[in-house]
């Protein structure tokens, strides 16, 4: 082509095309690639919560121990989880498969909250501090076949829900709320007993934990309540211990219930019409639009004028529920997201749709879910964003930073964010890859 | 009509001109380039100081990665991108949002824990008021057919090689590259493409009518902000 002693000089249009149209191509990403599903976690660590032991126990040298983590932060699972829940200061992932194992869980077992966990130094006793994802072994009947459908935790108690083996409780019951019939003395620490609720009219297709009380939702639409009821939150007309589910009356007797939320002595119900029941503790103004005593013990409807409600939660001072239209309101007392001069009302306020990132360019963003944690709020967007708002305790808002934030503020997960769980100090969420 | 008045008499009625540059354009770049004359540059550093935001058509190439982001540079890598759909797209648009948007809150320097602070954000009009890294308060998804594209980004304090990088960035998220073909700002603060002026009509009668039209809507803008 060209002479030896002639400079090569800049390469002509030519020579760069074609030398663009040998280049090989590669291929990142093929046409069938799936969207693979992720669990972030993040808030305080110390408790094993978070499932990654060399926060609390760096395993190399450099590491230090972390005590919060501030900002999501990816947890490697073996199994695709479709259900998490928060306690206060222990995590159950439940996955839908028919191995099995389905459920694991991780932090605090003093109560034995997570099952038993068989330690390794000696073999009779069990492990108090879990810290990463450890199977807990359900007795099922028929463990290749039966599903697990949800999991909950409450204060130092667990529920978990099967498709066709009813609910299986562990955990401490020192006021019944595991089902089960109080055993004076008994020690929770290390013990095997994992014990299993079948009668109820009709198939349980929710279980809710609160702090020391359960309450089941049953197909037929009935609420079930065990557990301690000081605050009525078992909503059955008295203030006792109730260590047998039993079934509630009260305004929601008939009524086809939808769907039931609990974190700390409050309850609520919606039912199908859009109407929500309240019950149980009412001392940060929860339940003060129907009356103006601090406990109510029989569920009561709370009469809101704000529209069809799709779906309610409970936190532990606030409450917040969802409409229709996707609208988000607010009631009780503490943050409620509505700036730092709004601390308790009585009567539901909406929180402005423009916090969640809807504005004339984007006009179809709509909040579809909302949770609790005990003094946190989270919502989901349609788009799979996070808000969440609230006291940030530990750093469990997973903002990045360590204060209170009194609206509705983005956490960046790398990914759309498919469900949240919330507890008190931290929060765990489940997320689909881009 | 007096003969001292004849331009051949008197000389060029303008000698020397002060001409002042608005918000920068690369040499790539196209669309509206604001300039200011004599008087003007005092308006330019009042608009400057504004914050306001830019918008520009960006259009992009899937399937090609170059050194310097454009679809002039060096080839580094060629990709397939049959996978890429439209919605792949607007998650990713919707999760750049995201960040930004809180980028955008957090440098605005405005404590948050404040009411005043929560009422500026419900109305969406905080703003960062000082020098800040590029932010994007909005990016929509105009056309998609494979391999081109093209976005429209309302953005503040950007450079056109940043939004080329962002382009390129995209590409990296959808597991394939992408160079940038064109960048072309249609709005910086008031002005827009309409009062902008081609090349066919930069001559003393245009320039003196498109200043008097812009005039009011400049002066309301600056009384509204400051």
């Amino acid at each position: 082509r060209r002479g030896l002693g002639v400079a090569a000089g800049p390469p002509s249009t030519r020579q760069l095309r074609e030398a663009e149209e040998a280049a090989p191509v590669f291929q990142y990403a093929g046409k069938a690639a799936r969207r693979k599903d992720r669990v972030f976690v993040w808030g305080f660590t110390y408790s094993g919560a978070l499932g990654v032991p060399s926060f609390v126990r760096p395993d190399a040298g450099w590491k230090k121990p972390r005590r919060i983590q501030p900002t999501p932060y990816r947890l490697e699972t073996e199994e695709k989880i479709s259900s998490a829940a928060c306690g206060y200061g222990f995590t159950l992932l439940a996955s839908n498969t028919r191995d099995i194992t389905k459920v694991w869980g991780m932090g605090l077992n003093k109560d034995s909250q997570l099952g038993f966990q068989r330690s390794r130094r000696d073999q009779t006793k069990g492990y108090e501090y879990v810290l990463e994802p450890s199977p807990i072994p359900l007795p099922l009947e028929k463990p290749q076949q039966t599903r697990v459908l949800q999991v909950s935790c409450g204060r130092a108690h667990s529920l978990v829900l099967t498709d066709s083996e009813g609910v299986f409780t562990m955990g401490n019951n020192s006021y019944g709320q595991c089902g089960r019939k109080v055993v004076e003395d008994e020690i929770y620490s290390g013990s095997h007993l994992i014990h299993q609720l079948r009668e109820f009219d009709s198939r349980v297709v929710q279980v809710v934990c609160g702090q020391d009380h359960s309450l089941f939702r049953t197909k037929k639409g009935t609420v079930y309540a065990c557990g301690w009821g000081a605050d009525g939150q078992t909503g059955l007309g008295h203030y006792n211990i109730t260590s047998v589910p039993t079934k509630l009356h009260g305004d929601i007797a008939g009524v086809n219930i939808i769907q039931v939320s609990s974190n700390g002595d409050c309850c609520l119900a919606v039912s199908d019409e859009g109407d929500v029941f309240g019950w149980g503790n009412s001392e940060y103004l929860q339940l003060a639009s129907v009356t103006e005593t601090t406990q109510v013990n029989v569920p009561r409807h709370l009469p809101f004028k704000i529209g069809k409600i799709k779906e309610a939660a409970c936190g532990g001072t606030g409450n917040v529920v969802l409409t229709e239209e996707g609208n988000v309101f607010v009631w009780g007392y503490g943050i409620l997201g509505k700036g730092p001069n709004l601390i308790e009302t009585a009567v539901p306020e909406m929180i402005p749709p423009s916090l969640f990132g809807w504005s004339d360019f984007s006009p179809d963003i709509r909040v579809a879910h909302v949770r609790c944690g005990l003094s946190q709020f989270a919502a989901l967007t349609n788009r799979g964003e996070l808000f969440v708002w609230g006291k940030n305790l530990r750093g469990c808002l997973g903002t990045g930073r360590m204060e209170d934030q009194y609206f509705p503020w983005r956490v960046t997960v790398p990914g759309e964010v498919v469900d949240v769980a919330c507890g008190v100090d931290h929060m765990v969420s489940m997320v689909k890859s881009f | 009509p007096v003969l001292a008045d004849h331009p051949l008499v008197r000389g060029p009625r303008f000698r020397k001109l002060k001409i002042g540059a608005g918000h920068r354009l690369d040499v790539k770049a196209s669309g509206v380039f604001v300039l200011g004359i004599g008087h003007g540059n005092k308006l330019l550093t009042d608009l400057y100081n504004c914050h306001l935001t830019k918008v520009y058509t960006v259009g992009g190439l899937f399937g090609k990665a170059t050194d310097d982001f454009s679809d002039t540079g060096n080839l580094v890598e060629k990709t397939t991108f049959d996978h890429i759909t439209r919605e792949k797209l607007e998650r990713i648009l919707a999760v750049i949002q995201g960040t930004n948007h809180k980028a955008l809150l957090m440098y605005s320097n405005i404590d948050m824990k404040t009411q005043e602070a929560y009422e500026l954000a419900v109305k969406g009009l905080i703003r960062p008021m000082g020098k800040s890294p590029p932010i994007i308060t909005a990016v929509r998804c105009l056309q998609f057919a494979l391999p081109e594209f093209q976005l429209e980004i309302h953005c503040l304090h950007e450079t056109q090689q940043y939004l080329r990088k962002m382009v390129h960035e995209i590409g990296l998220e959808l597991k394939s590259s992408a160079v940038c073909t064109q960048v072309r700002r249609i709005r910086d603060g008031v002005f827009t493409v309409d009062d902008a002026l081609p090349r066919t009509q930069w001559n003393l009668q245009s320039i003196q009518e498109a200043i008097r039209n812009c005039q009011l809507r400049v002066e309301t803008e600056l009384e509204k902000t400051l």
